[in-house]
């Protein structure tokens, strides 16, 4: 018997372990094998890589394109599909490995976990629009219920809230896939793609403008992102890391692979997201400074690099859209690590405001340490990882003569500086010994996932020739728009 | 007299106006209303106005299900039938996340005894 892989795997096998495992309560081994599925999804997504760089792998669904529903796993999907299945599998590592909160560690937490990337998969890799309402649907759901996990007073109102904006976004991005099928009778993308310019100009308009806000609240974006601090203060830091290393992702990229896509010319859009992006980037930045939690500034700094890679690929350049998508692999390390480092410490001293951790380093030396470093890479300093991402971009937008993003992410990067100095500097500063608390050791259990990713955000910024060629050719697939309607419609 | 309602054009734009207003109906409860039930229903709205929309300019009156049975040899007259599937589709989701909704504002009530999102503050500094 021979095993034939197709993408479909990367959304079934996730899925069906979710919907298998309440069968299988008493089954010893079941946590092991939730647990590790999250791994073998990795090792699956990366012997899958010299496949699919010679040429996209297009998975039909019983009817052939435009009528049915195909998944298409090109470089770019590839990439957004291993990280989220490298995210999954350190989160879950963390959970296992760490002494997390019991809800944590309890079955439902892995199998919502599982729901959440199954569904982030389908959403990159589906090339149905409809479907693409449902994966979102599916990891909305999923993302709900994970804020809500702990059940206790601040995760229910985070749950409530997330909820709430969530399906309100859900309703627009429904409304806009209704009219294009009303106006076009297409579900395919691709199909979609080719009927979308004999859409009268002011229904385009119309479509665009319910995509965006759906999408701009789904994936942060700077009108709609009032309500990310509090989700992301309420929710377990474990989950939160979820939350900015793959939800937001997956949504940056359906909405710009859905305008590349569907606009034959990118450029109408570009101003209007380049905007929206730098005006994204700078207030939260901003609004970052004078942030007393930790998890609330992790919040915005988080929402200031969506808004820095929203500008980088809006501007849809080669150079600028392949850093971009090295800085969603940057940024989902920098912020897995943030945060997972923040759930160390909300389990050591039981708060995060800044007050509250003074003197860190003296109690957890390897904390502290990761932080700087974390820090260092947002920052993009030499030789992490965050450094040459960002190079790339700005050497992208010099190429082009366009300079005021330049001076806008160096403005960004300034602010970024101040505030994360401020926290490095209040976790290194003496401690009043009253406030002091007995440490429980230092395991380095705990430490493990975070040390595989700090050594990866290394690994990267010295050798980021290792990925380069895998980037260019990812950016050549989001921007490629011809190749891949050729590729689906023949 | 009123023969001219039935033409396709005249009935689709009364379905996409009321809908257009049920849909306005449903925005406006979700800004004005502050209880969390009445926010999930202003949602519930929201969601059937496009639900509507959808069902109601993509089928046109005097078609059939487009099922070959009772004498019927070929596809002449017949309604798409992806819309219908889509809103099953879209309905058994809102269900879901209504109801994920609703129990979560059940839990939150019991353990809080709000029902305001005004009052859901503990989450601001």
């Amino acid at each position: 018997m021979t095993f034939h892989f197709t993408p479909v795997w990367f959304i079934a096998i996730p899925l069906l372990l979710a919907f298998l495992a309440p069968l299988w309560v008493r089954w010893r081994v079941l946590m092991p094998v939730l647990f590790s599925a999250q791994f073998a999804l990795f090792a699956l997504a990366l012997s899958w890589l010299p496949t699919v760089r010679i040429a996209p792998v297009l998975e039909t669904i019983v009817i052939a394109p435009p009528l049915g529903i195909h998944l298409h796993l090109d470089t770019v999907a590839l990439l957004f599909v291993t990280l989220f299945s490298f995210a999954g599998a350190v989160v879950s590592g963390f959970i296992w490995l760490g002494n997390s909160a019991p809800h944590l560690r309890d079955r439902p937490a892995f199998i919502l976990i599982l729901l959440l990337i199954a569904g982030s998969n389908g959403m990159v890799l589906t090339g149905d629009i409809f479907n693409l309402y449902v994966f979102i649907e599916i990891v909305g759901v999923s993302a709900y219920a994970l804020a809500a996990l702990r059940r206790d007073k601040t995760a229910l109102e985070g749950g409530l809230k997330y909820l709430i904006v969530g399906s309100v976004a859900a309703i627009f991005i429904l409304f806009a896939i209704v009219l294009l099928y009303l106006q076009t009778g297409q579900l395919n993308i691709a199909a979609l793609a080719r009927a979308f310019a004999d859409i009268p100009a002011q229904m385009q308009l119309l479509i665009g403008l319910l995509m965006l806000i759906g999408l701009g609240i789904k994936a942060e974006l700077f009108p709609f992102n009032f309500w990310v601090p509090d989700i992301y203060r309420g929710s377990d830091s474990e989950i939160t890391a979820l939350y900015s290393g793959v939800l937001v992702k997956a949504f940056l990229f359906v909405l710009f692979h859905l305008t590349f896509i569907l606009l034959a010319d990118p450029t109408v859009a570009r101003n209007w997201l380049m905007a929206l992006g730098a005006i994204t980037m700078i207030v939260a930045e901003l609004v970052a400074l004078r942030q007393q939690d930790l998890r609330r500034m992790l919040a915005y700094s988080s929402l200031g690099q969506v808004g820095l890679i929203t500008l980088a690929l809006a501007f849809a350049s080669e150079m600028t859209t392949a850093g971009a998508l090295f800085h969603v692999i940057n940024h989902t390390l920098i912020k897995l690590l943030l945060f997972l480092l923040a759930a160390l410490m909300l389990r050591q001293f039981a708060s995060l405001k800044l007050a509250d951790l003074q003197g860190l380093s003296r109690t957890m030396p390897i904390a502290a340490g990761l932080f700087v470093l974390a820090a260092l890479a947002v920052l993009g300093l030499p030789p992490l990882s965050g450094f040459v991402s960002k190079l790339w971009i700005l050497k992208g937008f010099s190429a082009a003569q366009t300079f005021w993003p330049i001076a806008l992410i160096l403005i960004a990067a300034l602010i970024e500086a101040g505030y994360y100095f401020r926290w490095i500097r209040t976790f290194y500063a003496p401690t009043s010994t009253s406030t002091r608390i007995q440490s429980d050791g230092e395991r380095i259990l705990n430490y493990a996932p975070l040390l595989l990713i700090a050594g990866l955000l290394i690994v990267l910024g010295v050798m980021p020739f290792l990925l380069e060629d895998w980037l260019t050719q990812a950016a050549q697939a989001l921007l490629g728009r011809e190749a891949l309607l050729n590729a689906v419609l023949g | 007299m009123l023969n001219f309602l039935d033409t396709p054009a005249v009935l689709h734009s009364i379905y996409l106006i009321g809908s257009l207003i049920l849909f306005f109906i449903g925005l406006y409860g979700l800004l004005a209303k502050r209880h969390l039930l009445k926010i999930f229903v202003s949602i519930e709205i929201m969601e059937l106005a496009v639900y509507l929309i959808l069902i109601a300019i993509a089928t046109t009156s005097g078609e059939t299900a487009p099922i070959l049975s009772d004498g019927l040899t070929a596809f002449t007259g017949m309604s798409d039938p992806i819309p219908q599937a889509l809103t099953l589709t879209a309905i058994v989701i809102g269900v879901a996340v209504t109801a994920l909704g609703t129990s979560m504002a059940i839990q939150y009530h019991r353990l809080t005894g709000k029902v305001s999102v005004t009052e859901m503050t503990e989450l601001k500094d």
